[in-house]
């Protein structure tokens, strides 16, 4: 499902996604209603004897019937409880199964009901209506003073004692009860003189005016003797104590009065689908306790009993009227050991709750309890029925309703969170659309969403105090009100929650909010205030802030009840962050030396990142760009101006050449011609060196441009010096024989090897040969030496250095370094051949080849160093 | 005579050249671009061609392209611009000589003759020896000793002609000053001496014509000295 949903994704509109939504809400409201039906439902509620009674249900009953399941035997069992009880209340107050007034109750008897009458006792004999409207009315004592002589006079003179026959078998026995035996016939009474008891020699203890105070009994009621209740002791003690017997029995009776009207009227068979009868046999009298008597007579039952089992009796007798086969019974008789049940009750079970009242019940008792399965009246097995069979056999498919209802609620809630705010526009841009409530600030909506929670969840909680109490959460109301209850907080829920999910999409959860813009205007304003303020504000301002905001801490520590650790901790916080702070500081810093030393290296285009700089980093590091760029653009210009001079050198050369092309072969022409004429000899003469020296001079003028503009190609080779040196001095051993110049070379480093370019090399050679023959003086001799030497600091590579020296013709009053400008030469007067570009060339091209080219002067010993690295 | 065609924008220079050549004999055509130049071409039999570069509508390099598609007739290029690059060129599309502006006349005119004896004479002059040692206009005979430089004779000290002998027969290789020495004198070469060199020197005097620019006997400048393979 979840896959056809994503392939469809792009085209599931607005529509398709508010429809899911509505489904969304109808499958929790579904799941909610099911859970409270599979939580009320499990619980079942029956009118019990006097509230309403609730019982469990077990899913571990689904297969069985009603009859068979723990509910109907937990009802059935507290009904044969309080059968087993009505019984005994019922043999208190009944004769013959009737509600008897005239029952004449013991009450010494009846209050020893439990342990058993002890062998002689004082006693009085009330009606039974008697001691009920008398403790209605409410007993009352009156205390008084009386003197011994008056309290004799009080008091009867002699005591009525009622005692157990020694040799009866209940002499002595708990089963001495009247209840249980027929103990009339057991027990005399003896009308004795108080002298013959031990109490009844009370007053010889005191004086006979001594005043006592005696708590007298109201006799409201005579006995059924028509005595008052002090006629029949002779000795207070006794009178007391008998006087507590009235009261306590009267009590017990009217409690199990009250009770004994609850029991008729629920058990009664016009009111419950259960049928009893209890028969009590005591000495040679059978009482039946039933609510047959309209299915039954009493003299039906006594005879269908006598002699039967009770339990075969009504089956013959009732399987008729107990229409249905599911009916269940038990038939407990402990006399005959017969315990019978087709239902779940256990023989110890009623065992142990007829323990409980074994005082009532003579081992002769026989119980038959049934319930009619066909269930005519509305009782509370009538009741556990309804509940049963409608919860019991849905319980599985309620549960499972609930679960794929959450499951498939969570499915269409991540689907949707995946889908919440994508649209698509008409070109098929996704984008993220927000309505308005999106873009509210984001602390605004959460607390807009938790208050209105809160509010339909208070709301739903106070109507609920007023209305809802135990019974109506079973009714379909509270369902419906349940579910509209979720409804609407799930309703709230998802708009925040989409609303929520939204505003991350398009990111603004955090940008949107309150806390964000207080931060942001917090750290806007610091930093205005860093980069704005001059040095002292800068520098000082952030260090006593720092100081101040220890020195505070410390001084809280010791003033306040602070702990000092969570204090140093604060502390030690709020210093790392501006040890980190300190840290960017001089890391911004870093990057402003790097690119300093960048552009220092020669790399001028380097531009330092200018993004996260502040205060005086920023300032220094747009400084220093500009700078960069300044340096940049200046040597680009100088190497534009320097190209554009060599190729301005070049064309002016070719335009020289053409005329002088003329003027050289015209002059060569008038030469050839015989003039006679001395003089125009002459001059044709000066004519030819001057044009050949024009050519001369634009063809150094090219190369010079060139060779200082860079605007020449290199094709290093393995150049042998000393083969170099011996070729140059071959090529001008004719000028130096001119000039009578002898050269005088020196080899110190045979067969060394350098990197350089032959044709260049050469050039280089030939101007500074040139050179020697054109200044040196004649007849001298010129040295020429060839020395290696270590590299400066000893790690470099040897180098190879080429001097040449000679003596100078002409006095040398320049600096060695003029003579190596262009046009510079050691004469002024420039009247000898030559361009004056030769050192120059020379130079330059050395240093061309990563050579360095030096001119020392000493005196008239001129000298030039050419030093190259050596090639292994 | 040979007819030769000289082609300059400049008229002086077209001139000069005329008057140095008509001196030594030839017949003198005269053009002052290349489409002139190519239409007498077309004409007349020329047997070399004397061309400028920079000229108004086709230039010399473009005009020697379009000759070289049908003829074979020696170019010399007369031109100002002296680059290595230019050289490189001119010679690199079919020009068999370069000269650069300011030349001289005598340089000029030399290699006139040398183009025109190896285009006429030299190409059938050929017999088998194994004796005869022969690099572009380069000849040696070294059963008679005999040495021509375009079928001129060139005179040479015994010492010059073994040096010639040992380069061109090993023509391409280069050899430095102590191997050049250690095969002619037979004795090893001690130390620095610029004997051979001048020897050298003195061989390119007598073999090329312009020893500056030598064609057959190079330097290597550092490394030794070759004859250049043709």
């Amino acid at each position: 499902m979840v896959g056809i949903m994503k392939s469809r994704k792009r085209k599931a509109g607005r529509n398709a996604r508010a429809v899911l939504q509505v489904l969304q809400h109808l499958l929790l409201v579904m799941a909610v209603t099911a859970l409270l039906i599979v939580t009320t439902g499990s619980t079942v509620v029956v009118q019990g004897i006097s509230d309403k009674e609730s019982y469990n249900l077990h899913a571990s009953d689904q297969e069985k019937t009603y009859e068979e399941s723990k509910l109907f035997n937990t009802i059935y069992g507290r009904a044969v409880t309080d059968i087993i009880r009505y019984g005994v209340i019922r043999s208190q107050l009944e004769t013959d199964g009737e509600f008897d007034g005239k029952k004449i109750i013991d009450v010494t008897a009846y209050n020893c009901r439990d342990t058993g009458i002890p062998e002689q006792y004082v006693t009085a004999r009330y009606y039974l209506e008697d001691l009920l409207k008398w403790q209605n009315y409410g007993m009352e004592y009156t205390a008084n003073d009386m003197t011994v002589q008056q309290i004799r006079d009080f008091l009867n003179d002699r005591t009525m004692l009622t005692m157990v026959d020694p040799d009866s078998k209940y002499y002595n026995t708990s089963d001495a009860n009247y209840m249980k035996a027929d103990i009339g016939s057991y027990t005399f009474v003896d009308d004795v003189s108080a002298n013959m008891l031990s109490s009844g020699k009370w007053d010889e203890w005191y004086e006979g005016d001594e005043v006592l105070q005696l708590n007298v009994l109201v006799n409201r009621y005579k006995t059924v003797d028509g005595k008052n209740i002090e006629e029949y002791t002779a000795d207070p003690e006794s009178y007391v104590r008998l006087c507590e017997n009235v009261s306590k029995a009267m009590q017990s009776l009217a409690y199990n009065y009250d009770e004994y009207l609850t029991y008729q009227a629920y058990y009664d068979s016009g009111n419950t689908n259960l049928r009893y009868c209890i028969e009590k046999t005591v000495g040679d009298h059978t009482e039946y306790f039933t609510n047959m008597e309209d299915l039954i007579s009493l003299e039906e039952l006594k005879r269908g009993l006598a002699d039967a089992n009770m339990a075969e009796f009504f089956q013959s007798c009732f399987d008729t009227k107990f229409a249905d086969s599911r009916s269940k019974y038990l038939y407990y008789s402990p006399s005959e050991m017969i315990y019978e049940s087709n239902s779940a009750i256990q023989e110890r079970t009623i065992q142990s709750i007829v323990r409980e009242y074994d005082y009532a019940y003579p081992e002769s008792i026989r119980i038959w309890i049934g319930v009619d399965a066909s269930y005519p009246v509305n009782d509370a097995f009538t009741q556990g029925k309804a509940g049963f069979q409608n919860y019991l056999p849905y319980f599985w498919q309620w549960i499972t309703l609930a679960v794929i209802s959450i499951v498939l609620y969570f499915m269409i809630l991540v689907y949707l969170t995946g889908a919440a705010g994508r649209e698509q526009d008409a070109e098929g841009n996704a984008y993220i659309l927000l309505n308005g409530f999106d873009t509210i600030p984001t602390e605004a909506a959460l607390l807009l969403g938790m208050l209105t929670a809160a509010a339909i969840v208070g709301a739903a909680y106070a109507v609920s105090r007023f209305i809802v109490n135990y019974e109506n959460v079973y009714t379909v109301w509270f369902k419906i009100a349940a579910g509209a209850v979720v409804l609407l907080v799930d309703v709230v829920f998802c708009y925040f929650y989409y609303s929520l999910v939204r505003r991350i999409r398009a990111g603004i959860f955090w940008k949107n909010s309150w806390l964000k813009r207080i931060v942001h205007e917090c750290s806007l304003l610091c930093l205005e205030v860093y980069d704005n303020g001059n040095i002292v504000v800068r520098t000082w301002g952030p260090y006593i802030a720092f100081l101040a905001f220890n020195l505070f801490m410390i001084l809280v520590g010791i003033f306040t009840g602070v702990p000092l650790l969570l204090g140093i901790l604060v502390d030690f916080a709020v210093d790392m962050c501006v040890g980190v702070l300190l840290y960017l500081d001089v890391k911004e810093r870093q990057n402003i030396v790097t690119g300093i030393e960048k552009i220092a290296e020669g790399n001028f285009s380097y531009q330092i990142s200018q993004e996260k700089l502040h205060g005086d980093n920023l300032v220094l590091a747009r400084s220093v760009n500009s700078i960069g760029n300044g340096i940049k653009t200046a040597v680009e210009i100088s190497m534009k101006d320097e190209r554009m001079k060599a190729d301005l050198i070049t064309n002016v050369s070719h335009d020289i050449k053409t005329p002088l092309t003329s003027i050289i072969n015209y002059v060569d022409l008038i030469k050839r011609e015989k003039v006679d004429n001395e003089r125009v000899r002459s001059y044709i003469q000066v004519l030819d060196e001057k044009s050949q020296r024009l050519k001369q001079l634009t063809d150094d003028l090219v190369e010079a441009s060139k060779i200082s503009s860079g605007n020449i190609n290199l094709h290093f080779e393995r150049i042998n010096v000393t083969e170099l040196l011996n070729q140059t001095i071959g090529e001008f051993s004719e000028k130096f024989d001119e000039k009578k110049l002898t050269v005088v070379m020196n080899v110190n480093a045979a067969g060394a090897v350098i990197k350089a370019d032959s044709r260049s090399i050469w050039r280089v050679m030939e101007n500074l040969f040139n050179n020697v023959c054109k200044y040196a003086l004649e007849g001298t001799r010129v040295y020429i030496a060839i020395n290696s030497q270590a590299g400066k600091d000893g790690t470099e590579r040897e180098l190879i250095e080429i001097s040449i020296k000679n003596i100078s013709a002409k006095e040398l009053n320049c600096n060695p370094e003029e003579l190596t400008e262009r046009f510079i030469r050691g004469d002024e007067s420039r009247t000898t051949e030559g361009s004056g570009l030769g050192l120059s060339i020379a130079k330059n091209l050395t240093e061309a080849q990563h050579g360095s080219f030096e001119i020392s002067l000493d005196g008239d010993l001129f000298k030039v160093i050419l030093t190259f690295p050596m090639m292994e | 005579m040979a007819n030769i065609l000289v082609c300059d924008d400049d008229k002086e220079i077209v001139d000069a050249i005329e008057i140095y050549l008509l001196q030594e004999g030839y017949q003198i055509f005269k053009a002052y671009d290349g489409e002139q130049a190519i239409r007498i071409l077309k004409q007349t039999t020329i047997h070399l061609l004397i061309m400028d570069v920079m000229m108004p509508r086709l230039d010399g390099i473009h005009a020697t392209l379009k000759i070289r598609e049908y003829s074979s007739i020696p170019i010399i290029i007369l031109s100002a611009k002296s680059e290595d690059s230019d050289k490189i060129l001119g010679l690199n599309i079919g020009a068999d000589d370069y000269v650069t502006k300011p030349f001289n006349p005598l340089e000029l005119v030399a290699r006139v003759k040398s183009n025109l004896r190896r285009y006429t004479m030299l190409g059938n002059l050929n017999t088998e020896n194994n004796a005869l040692f022969r690099v572009g206009g380069l000849c040696i005979n070294d059963d008679t000793k005999e040495v021509t430089v375009d079928g001129e004779g060139v005179k040479l000290t015994p010492i010059e002609y073994n040096i010639l002998l040992l380069l061109v027969k090993n023509c391409g290789r280069v050899f430095s000053i102590d191997q050049i020495y250690e095969s002619i004198w037979n004795e090893e070469a001690i130390g620095a001496d610029n004997t051979v060199a001048v020897h050298i020197r003195h061989i390119r005097e007598k073999i090329e014509i312009n020893p500056k620019d030598p064609r057959y006997l190079k330097v290597v400048w550092g490394v030794g000295y070759k004859i250049e393979k043709q």
